[in-house]
């Protein structure tokens, strides 16, 4: 069983008593998510990743196509007691404390108030706000209310966990906590679905990613796979590399660039690898390193998207 | 219980609002008044009420005192319901514009809870809250003027249920209108509309919008209308009536209610249409 799937999943706009200016938000979407996966859906805004959460979640209405989530039609109101989910820039009723804002969502999921009792101390502590757990939600900082929104998206102890940009406006540590966080609820078989512009993030905690753009899937993969930039090395290298060898090495491979103490080769197999640290070593030439060159995911998603755009 | 935890958070919320304490501050102001005012003298003609010491009331005979205290009861009452109608109508009015709120919504719906559990209990909410303030009021009257004028006129009490009811008819039209525009502008003027002015024409339609036509398409049209609509101020007219032991017709708050049900429903109809 699938954590997430959809299939050919179409939201159209219409403007208001006109078919035309239709806008597509979501293009025959198809995916599916594991369970216990933390899987990122990238794109530039309006790329229709809200989009696809809303739907997920009957916020909004499909055009066309379905999906569900641990197999369960979305349209079941019973499958959202066994989600999490944190929205973009969401705003809970400022009144509450947070400890009450946690209280009443809870009450919301139908969680038993023992179970609360309980689990509202933990949830407090584990998002690093039980100090101000009894301050009003309006007096709460950005940062503060990411953390008491993840804490309500945790309540019922979700199986899947949907978050759309959820270290906005968090500082570096505790973008780090809510990292470890995500790692920590991977590792209880849980699935994480995480929308975020924050790249760096992303490649950090990701299993797999989806590219977006104008609702339309681009991409999808394990971010080694979108980062990989094929069979380029970087070979570091002792002493300099005699003209006999550059020769030879010429002859073998594709395309071969010299720097002072490394040496960069584009290769079409590993077979090409081995031979070109047989003449490094028929040569004498020490070798002290051997490195697969990789783009971060920020290149690769912006390659990607300027291709699309060139297309 | 999700119902429950929607109507203590509607609760809740109302407090935090200045307005309601404006309402309950004015309520206290008028109780204190009455407290420290009101009193009744026995003359050799019959027993006066007094304010300030001064009469306010002719000389009754001690069977008729409860008469003329339930007529001072129900201007309490009417006064009491334009404060409720105002201040309940500006506190309440932006409860469901605010909870379809991007980035509120999505919290709500993303729980287990029906749309219609959300509005249910959203409205029963201010219900409730109208229900606690017209209690306090009446209440605290009620027992002043029993105690200080030995009249305890257990029809008083009804009304605070009464004029609830007709608050929770006129706010399935503020809580429709709420759902339809997503604003909280709109369902205040329209409710207002209707209270202080809609109502009141549709009401005497005979001595006005009558006078225009003799047309019987054109009459049945103004009916359509004031069937419509809750019946404010005829139910008003029988919270008064119910105060002072006279006869009370009950269609129009039957009317009231059926069409109460409709504006709910048809919000609840709406809402579960809407894509945030």
């Amino acid at each position: 069983m699938q954590a997430i799937s959809s299939e050919s999943l179409s939201k159209t706009y219409k403007r208001r008593f006109s078919n035309r200016n239709l806008v597509h938000a979501l293009q025959d979407f198809s995916i599916s998510v594991q369970p216990g996966e933390i899987f990122s859906l990238l794109g530039p805004n309006g790329a229709g990743k809200t989009t696809f959460l809303k739907i997920l979640l009957s916020l909004t209405r499909a055009s066309s196509g379905t999906a569900t989530i641990l197999g369960i039609s979305i349209h079941n109101k019973k499958i959202r007691s066994r989600i999490g989910y944190l929205p973009e820039n969401h705003r809970p009723p400022g009144y509450f404390t947070g400890q009450q804002l946690l209280s009443f969502f809870g009450n919301l999921s139908g969680i038993p108030r023992k179970v609360l009792h309980s689990r509202i101390p933990l949830l407090l502590q584990t998002v690093g706000l039980s100090e101000w757990q009894d301050m009003k939600v309006r007096k709460y900082s950005k940062g503060m209310l990411q953390r008491i929104g993840l804490a309500q998206a945790l309540i019922n102890d979700p199986d899947v966990l949907f978050l759309d940009e959820p270290t906005d406006g968090v500082d570096p540590v505790g973008r780090k906590e809510i990292r470890d966080l995500l790692i920590n609820i991977k590792h209880q078989g849980k699935t994480v679905f995480l929308n975020s512009h924050l790249l760096s993030e992303v490649e950090l905690i990701s299993d797999r990613v989806a590219i977006l753009d104008k609702g339309k899937l681009l991409r999808v993969g394990s971010v080694d796979e979108l980062t990989s930039r094929g069979l380029l090395y970087h070979i570091g290298v002792e002493s300099e590399i005699p003209e006999s060898a550059k020769e030879e090495l010429s002859a073998k491979v594709l395309k071969i660039t010299y720097g002072v103490g490394t040496l960069a080769a584009e290769l079409t197999s590993i077979g090409e690898l081995n031979a070109v640290i047989d003449i490094l070593r028929k040569h004498n030439v020490g070798i002290t390193s051997i490195v697969k060159q990789r783009s971060s995911l920020e290149e690769s998603f912006l390659n990607l998207i300027k291709r699309e755009v060139a297309v | 219980m999700k119902v429950v935890a929607l109507i203590v958070q509607t609760v809740r919320e109302l407090v935090a609002k200045a307005t309601l304490f404006v309402l309950a501050g004015i309520s206290t102001l008028i109780i204190l008044v009455v407290l420290l005012s009101i009193g009744s003298t026995e003359t050799p003609e019959g027993v006066v009420l007094t304010m300030f010491s001064l009469p306010v009331s002719p000389p009754s005979p001690a069977d008729k005192l409860a008469e003329v205290v339930s007529i001072m009861q129900a201007g309490f009452a009417g006064g009491l319901f334009v404060g409720v109608v105002i201040f309940g109508v500006f506190a309440t009015a932006g409860i469901v514009p605010d909870t379809l709120e991007k980035g509120t919504i999505d919290l709500y719906l993303s729980k287990p809870v029906a749309r219609w559990e959300l509005l249910l209990g959203r409205y029963l909410g201010a219900v409730v809250v109208m229900l606690i303030n017209i209690l306090y009021f009446l209440g605290a009257i009620w027992v002043i003027i029993g105690f200080k004028v030995g009249v305890w006129n257990v029809h008083f009490l009804f009304a605070a249920l009464s004029l609830t009811f007709v608050f929770a008819c006129l706010f399935s039209l503020t809580l429709a209108l709420g759902v339809l525009f997503r604003n909280t502008a709109i369902p205040i003027i329209g409710s207002f509309l209707h209270l202080f002015v809609i109502g009141g024409i549709l009401e005497h339609r005979d001595q006005s919008l009558f006078l225009i036509s003799e047309n019987a398409v054109y009459r049945r049209i103004i009916d359509g209308f004031y069937y419509l609509l809750p019946q404010i101020s005829a139910m008003q007219e029988n919270v008064a009536n119910l105060i002072m032991q006279q006869t009370i017709t009950w269609e129009p708050f039957v009317q009231s209610f059926l069409v109460a049900a409709l504006y709910f429903g048809a919000a609840v109809v709406l809402f579960m249409k809407m894509d945030f």
